[in-house]
């Protein structure tokens, strides 16, 4: 029990992280991230691939938050001087170019088949508290990133941001260029999911590019949308959210018989796009951007 | 590579050009009348390729009376999610209908595979000999096919330029507030737009179908060349939206050989980023909307 109660709480606290990514770039800016789970992906394979060759795994989590962050540069570059959904659209793209490069290049993801005995951050450790020391630490960096988030966001920097996703014309006519905050968010919200990358490989241990479909980011959207998109601590409880849900899901199935695996993976698909359905209709109002 | 080769990639990306094309112009013709990007429409192709297996295996119907009964079906499912959600949203912003489509192409794919399964169907088709013309061999059923999807792209030009109802749907592309207050009918409008959608799509799907085989994201694996061949010919200009996604499906054919094919799908991508760095209003620069 308090084995399924740790590993609860890390994943909790590692869609916590992904939220907050996604809650600072919609929820700040306006930025309309469908591509998500990309940087998800590649903060998970760089970690892994560069622990597993020997680099430190302090240095190798470093690396892969830094490699997630570097690949929104160019999407943000690009689509920074359009309208919003181009971005949408370019981003969904990128997640799945991510997802068709893991699996061709066999020879540094093994593709499909994926990789397996990710190595674990505190391997140094005993094997009884590495699950406690594994959580103390993502509690630590989710705090330590809502702290700076909440900071940076009452910074005058924070406030332009807000004054460009309120009003972009007003923005420009006080001389603000909206391009860069937009780029800069954008590489904000990818390294924190990269960060969530470098939790995700260890904590599953095993790592393959199904693992990173494009549904994964619509989890991420639901506990955005769930949490609200006005406030930084939304993107706790809305992840607590999903995850109930997803843990429900899981336990009602082991509940009804009669359901295969894979059926439930399709009705989680349903489920979740009804939710989102539903929520555009309810409060079309939350979901709003330049 | 050889001549005879060439032709061959050619002839083949277009065939496939022509299944992108009409995908991408059931997304352009959703962003000119109700002004959002419709993510739905890879998901509605799957579904009315399903429709056909269905007709097929659970009822024994015959091939053409299962393309019929999906060529109906489609466009009424695509009117009922237009009466059930987006006509809810017209006031909303284009994020939140862009983002119910991208829910609806979950909520979609998720009940058709929790019936069906990830299992791939096969459409059977009559097997033809292939002609051989100049040494280039040609599958005559890949011609019915493309000259299918080209009827259905001449039919939806000819209903835009010739029909009174598509005379009212340029007007609401071109200006919706003026095109209500000269006393045109946009619920008319719509009506006619989204049963174009499920008709695009359903052609589409069967056709993609029968070309290759059927799967659960066959019809989501073709959104992101969709996305790129409209944006390439300005998102809103249908014939923008069918010659990018022609000549996409011939640069995706012609990399093939160079990329290898599991890459071939991120030439979208390629172009996708190319057109928005020196393009964004599309390649005829007549995009809606464009800020």
């Amino acid at each position: 029990m308090e084995a399924y109660a740790l590993a609860l709480s890390s994943y909790w606290m590692i869609y916590a992280l992904l939220t907050l990514g996604l809650l600072m770039q919609f929820g700040f800016v306006g930025l309309i991230n469908f591509g998500h789970v990309g940087f998800l992906a590649i903060g998970a394979y760089v970690y892994t691939i560069t622990a597993m060759a020997g680099v430190p795994v302090a240095l190798a989590a470093l690396l892969a938050c830094a490699a997630a962050g570097l690949s929104a540069l160019p999407i943000g570059a690009i689509t920074s001087r359009l309208r919003g959904d181009y971005l949408a659209i370019v981003t969904l793209g990128f997640s799945e170019i991510v997802r068709i490069f893991i699996s061709g290049e066999q020879w540094l993801t093994n593709g499909v088949q994926g990789i397996a005995g990710v190595p674990h951050p505190f391997a140094s450790l005993d094997v009884k508290w590495q699950p406690h020391g594994f959580l103390a630490t993502l509690v630590l960096v989710v705090g330590v990133a809502m702290l700076l988030a909440s900071r940076l966001m009452a910074s005058p920097y924070g406030r332009l941001v807000q004054a460009i996703r309120d009003n972009e014309e007003a923005a420009r006519a006080l001389g603000k260029d909206p391009r860069r905050p937009r780029v800069q968010m954008l590489v904000i919200g990818a390294v924190l999911a990269g960060a969530a990358g470098v939790a995700y490989a260890p904590y599953i241990s095993f790592i393959g590019p199904e693992q990173f479909a494009p549904l994964v980011t619509f989890y991420v959207w639901i506990a955005m949308l769930l949490g609200g998109t006005k406030k930084l601590t939304g993107a706790l409880i809305g992840s607590a959210g999903l995850v109930l849900i997803l843990e429900g899901s899981r336990l009602m199935r082991d509940m009804i018989s009669g359901i295969s695996e894979v059926q439930m993976t399709s009705a989680r698909m349903a489920i979740i796009g009804l939710a989102i359905v539903l929520f555009t209709l309810m409060r079309p109002s939350g979901v709003k951007t330049s | 590579m050889d001549l005879v080769s060439f032709v061959t990639l050619v002839m083949n990306g277009v065939v496939e050009g022509t299944i992108v094309a009409l995908a991408a112009l059931a997304i352009t013709l959703v962003f000119a009348e109700a002004r959002f990007m419709n993510a739905m429409v890879g998901d509605l192709m799957t579904t009315s390729a399903y429709m056909v297996i269905g007709g097929q295996k659970l009822l024994s119907l015959g091939l053409v009376a299962s393309i019929a009964g999906s060529l109906v079906l489609s466009p009424l499912l695509a009117l009922a999610v237009w009466a059930l959600v987006f006509v809810r949203l017209e006031k909303a912003n284009r994020t939140a209908c862009l983002l119910a489509s991208l829910g609806l192409a979950f909520l979609i794919r998720g009940i058709l595979t929790f019936f069906v399964g990830f299992d791939q169907h096969v459409i059977p088709a009559p097997l033809l000999r292939a002609i051989d013309i100049g040494g280039v061999l040609v599958n005559p059923i890949d011609i019915a096919l493309a000259a299918v999807a080209t009827v259905a792209i001449l039919l939806v030009f000819g209903l835009l330029k010739w029909t009174p109802v598509g005379r009212r749907m340029r007007a609401v592309a071109d200006d919706i507030d003026l095109a209500r207050a000269s006393g045109i009918n946009v619920r008319t409008v719509n009506i006619t737009l989204w049963s174009m959608v499920g008709l695009l799509a359903a052609v589409a799907g069967i056709v993609l179908g029968m070309k290759t085989v059927v799967s659960a994201e066959m019809g989501w694996d073709m959104m992101l060349p969709a996305f790129a061949a409209a944006i390439l010919g300005g998102l809103g200009n249908p014939i923008g939206a069918v010659a990018g996604g022609i000549l996409l499906g011939v640069a995706q054919e012609l990399s093939s050989p160079i990329v290898g094919s599991i890459y071939k799908i991120s030439i979208s991508f390629v172009v996708l980023f190319i057109a928005l760095v020196f393009r964004p209003n599309g390649l005829l620069g007549t995009s809606v909307g464009v800020r």
